[in-house]
């Protein structure tokens, strides 16, 4: 007697399509709606949504590798961006302008990323199952120990020369310091205009590269570790892999890249708020690879590249379209800070939802089995 | 002796202790850089008195096994409401106060019933999803703090600016009316604020009697073993959304006497991350993800705002300089990792 | 396992040396020009003229008499070409040194000093 197994692949294509879609989808609409309340032109669109790409895509590329080794949304980046600005603000320190003074920058702030990221890959492996919390509270947590190297210790235990950078009592650094130095200066490494909107062609081509890097690490043998550690960890542990050293070897490549990131970013804009920069790093990232359709168990290159497009689209359009709907351009700030927590709210509730049906349904198949083996 | 130590270490937890006695060396140093302990300790009282109900709404989901509440903003927000409209009414004194209070609830229990329900559907996730559940409804009633049609002219932005402001004073209205209620004067420097203690103990001690009742101690079962919870015939998902909904009145209650001892309503992104210290002080009180107690809640809040208050004041005397907000985010959130990193005491 | 140690040494060697010349190559340094008069050994020179000023080929400016100016550079070595303005025509009556900056050095250079081929006609600062 065979019972009929309904599983999801038996299930209408396009409802399918709409639950394991639905964030993009939804947001899409949202989208399409808004633009056309902003009375934004489409060359402006252009050229925003290019610097946009340029700025934040190696940022939200980091974030692939931990999924892919089953940690979840990796909140921990933000360790990778202070990383960063740390480096930042010693070559701010030390005068060393140009490309020069951007490479610097990433030497001298790798390793201080990857202690960054090897702390938080041993804090995550002790909090295995809550990853997500936990890294989100570890990136509070070393909110506060930046500040005490950046706003204690800077100038006093650290030596800092460049008073300009430093606040008037003489230790620690300033909220904000000019980045005119390095300012672009990977953007307009290869200059290229097309009908007067500057092309960030080097930018472009990092981004790729790291695309392509992707891609291949997946097919390496460290790559093929963390995909199995991320489908089943005892799976992994029986197959002699490193389950441990797995996991907290993806988060600091994570970090790593997220100080790359975050180094890209500032250049393009120019200037640092030294404690506010890194805050909604995490926030923000998330978010657009969550609308960009990843989930907390599959993100793919597709996308961070969709998400940047959508989510980012939505970030200019809003407050234009908060003031032409409400005449409070305030309105559309806060909406867009709204959308951007409750797309990560609305996707994790999803994904847990999702996780315990099929939990649910594993557990009745088991036990319809054994009813039907009962039976005969 | 040494593997008593040990054992006590290992229970207690190090990061406690050596707060613990970060906290005493601090009180010890204080008369030494010119703080007065007399102050120092009123502050810590009242603040307590402040801070202790918010934290105490932590407890009945710790209990259910609904984890640490991320989530508290929703009561939070059900709180600011209540003393909105109790404003927007011009109710003054205890009236006003205890208006706030009962809209509050009529808020939280709404917030709560929706909150619980969702947290039902993703068991053994709730804690990541609360904290975005809670950030996007900050978020989301900052718009609506800008278009609610608020009338009254202490809350709405003068010149005919529209939505309300950042922060409303409650001086005129209920401000102080609990911490002055037969408040005592010791010597010159201490005002004990009786009424805000009384009434932190009279919430306590209903909240400890409804855990000796049968729906009380239904809900620790569902929390500590939902299967025989279940074999006993209690509902689980019922008894969680009720622990929810009792969290999240006990928070608005709390927000409110917050309100009424600080001075000041807090709107748009102020109670973005008001869940955290309040996590931080439960933890630090010895409780964790699954086990919570009102002795954590005392003890607990009393050491958080003792570190709170009285670093501030010594560090800064002696560096010269202000690292109480650094320090803050260092304790409060070292607390909360430190928690969540421990070993799970037993499997689900 | 030691040749592992080894290379991974290596590795790091050369990547200290390239920080190094990023920190050489790339750290700006200021220059200050001054036409003013300046006392050398109990001699005073003084500042006769306007100047049109070069460095590293690039136009800083016109430097009149009592005047300074201020020029960045990157890197370690630089030239500087200085030519006379006589009613308001160049002369041609050009002069030319080049410097050189180890880290974290800046420059006081005089002009009069200079054209008086001193030794003093360049100060370093910091």
């Amino acid at each position: 007697m065979m019972k009929k197994q309904s599983s999801t692949k038996t299930m209408n294509p396009g409802v399918y399509f709409l639950i394991n879609y639905a964030v993009p989808t939804i947001f899409t609409i949202l989208v399409a709606f808004a633009i056309p309340l902003s009375r934004l032109s489409g060359d402006y669109f252009v050229r925003e949504l290019m610097i946009r790409l340029s700025r934040n895509s190696f940022l939200i590329l980091a974030l692939l590798i931990p999924v892919m080794a089953g940690m979840g949304m990796n909140f921990g980046i933000v360790l990778g961006a202070m990383a960063g600005e740390i480096g930042l603000i010693f070559i701010t320190d030390w005068q060393i302008i140009g490309i020069s003074g951007f490479l610097l920058a990433i030497l001298v702030s790798t390793p201080i990323a990857i202690l960054f990221g090897y702390f938080a890959g041993i804090v995550l492996n002790r909090a295995k199952g809550r990853e997500m919390v936990t890294g989100f509270m570890v990136a509070f947590f070393m909110n506060g120990i930046y500040q005490l190297i950046v706003l204690y210790g800077m100038g006093n235990i650290i030596p800092i020369s460049n008073t300009n950078i430093l606040l008037p009592r003489g230790y620690g650094i300033r909220n904000a310091i000019s980045l005119l130095g390095i300012r672009q200066v990977l953007d307009k490494l290869i200059p290229l205009e097309i009908g007067g909107i500057l092309i960030p062609v080097a930018t472009f081509i990092v981004i790729a590269t790291l695309c392509v890097f992707m891609v291949w690490f997946r097919k390496t043998k460290l790559g093929q570790d963390m995909r199995t550690v991320g489908q089943d960890n005892e799976v992994a542990r029986i197959s002699g892999i490193n389950v441990e050293k797995t996991r907290v070897l993806s988060i600091v490549i994570s970090t790593v890249l997220a100080c790359y990131g975050q180094i890209i970013f500032l250049q393009n804009i120019g200037t640092m708020n030294t404690y506010n920069s890194h805050e909604q790093v995490g926030v923000f990232a998330i978010a657009a690879l969550l609308v960009g359709g990843a989930s907390v168990a599959k993100a793919s290159i597709l996308n961070v590249f969709i998400g940047v497009i959508l989510f980012h689209t939505m970030f200019v359009v809003s407050p234009r379209a908060g003031k032409e709907l409400m005449g409070q351009a305030q309105l559309g700030e806060y909406f867009r800070v709204f959308v951007s927590y409750g797309v990560i709210a609305f996707s994790l509730a999803l994904y847990a939802w999702r996780k315990r049906v099929e939990k649910e349904n594993e557990r009745k198949k088991v036990m319809d089995y054994r009813k039907s083996i009962l039976v005969k | 002796m040494k593997e008593k130590i040990k054992s006590i270490i290992n229970s207690v937890g190090l990061p406690r202790i050596i707060i613990f006695f970060f906290l005493v060396s601090l009180f010890v140093l204080a008369p030494f850089v010119g703080i007065f302990l007399d102050t120092s300790l009123n502050d810590v009282i009242v603040r307590f008195g402040m801070n202790g109900l918010l934290v105490l709404s932590l407890v009945p989901m710790v209990k259910s096994g609904c984890g640490l509440n991320f989530g508290l903003q929703l009561g939070i927000i059900a709180g600011l409401l209540g003393a909105l409209t109790s404003i927007e009414m011009e109710m003054i004194g205890f009236t006003g106060f205890f208006t706030a209070i009962g809209i509050a609830i009529f808020f939280a229990v709404i917030l709560g019933f929706l909150y619980g329900t969702l947290l039902n559907k993703i068991k053994g996730d709730e804690m990541v999803v609360a904290t975005y559940v809670g950030f996007s409804t900050v978020s989301l009633m900052c718009i609506f703090w800008l278009i609610l049609p608020f009338r009254s002219p202490n809350m709405i932005w003068a010149y005919g600016g529209s939505g309300l402001r950042t922060t409303i004073s409650t001086q005129d209205y209920w401000f102080h009316v609990l911490t002055d209620f037969f408040k005592i004067n010791i010597g010159s420097h201490i005002v004990f604020p009786t009424g805000t203690i009384l009434f932190f103990a009279l919430l306590t001690f209903l909240l400890w009697a409804f855990f000796r009742t049968k729906m009380g101690a239904a809900m620790t079962a569902v929390g500590s073993n939902p299967a025989y919870a279940k074999s006993c015939g209690v509902n689980v998902n019922k008894m969680r959304i009720v622990s929810v909904i009792l969290s999240t009145v006990i928070a608005a209650i709390g927000i409110i006497v917050y309100q009424e001892s600080f001075g000041f309503i807090q709107l748009y992104m102020a109670p973005l991350y008001m869940a955290f210290p309040a996590i931080a002080a439960l933890l630090l009180g010895g409780a964790s993800v699954r086990k919570a107690s009102i002795k954590n809640v005392i003890i607990g809040v009393f050491l958080f705002q003792g570190i709170l208050t009285m670093t501030p004041s010594v560090v800064n005397n002696i560096i010269q300089s202000d690292m109480s907000e650094t320090i803050r985010i260092i304790v409060s959130n070292g607390m909360i990792v430190y928690a969540l990193t421990r070993k799970i005491e037993r499997a689900r | 396992m030691r040749k592992r140690i080894i290379i991974r040494i290596a590795l790091i060697a050369v990547l200290i040396l390239i920080g190094i010349f990023l920190y050489t190559t790339g750290q700006e340094h200021t220059v200050l020009i001054d036409n003013k008069n300046i006392i050398v050994n109990d001699n005073t020179y003084n500042t006769s003229t306007v100047y049109k000023v070069w460095v590293d080929n690039q136009e800083i400016g016109v430097i009149e008499k009592d005047k300074r100016m201020v020029a960045t550079v990157t890197g370690v070595s630089h030239k500087i070409v200085i030519e006379a303005i006589s009613n308001q025509v160049l002369s041609g009556e050009k002069h030319e040194r080049i410097f050189k900056f180890k880290n974290n050095e800046g420059a006081v250079i005089n002009i009069p000093a200079m054209i008086n081929s001193l030794n003093e006609w360049i100060n370093k600062t910091k």
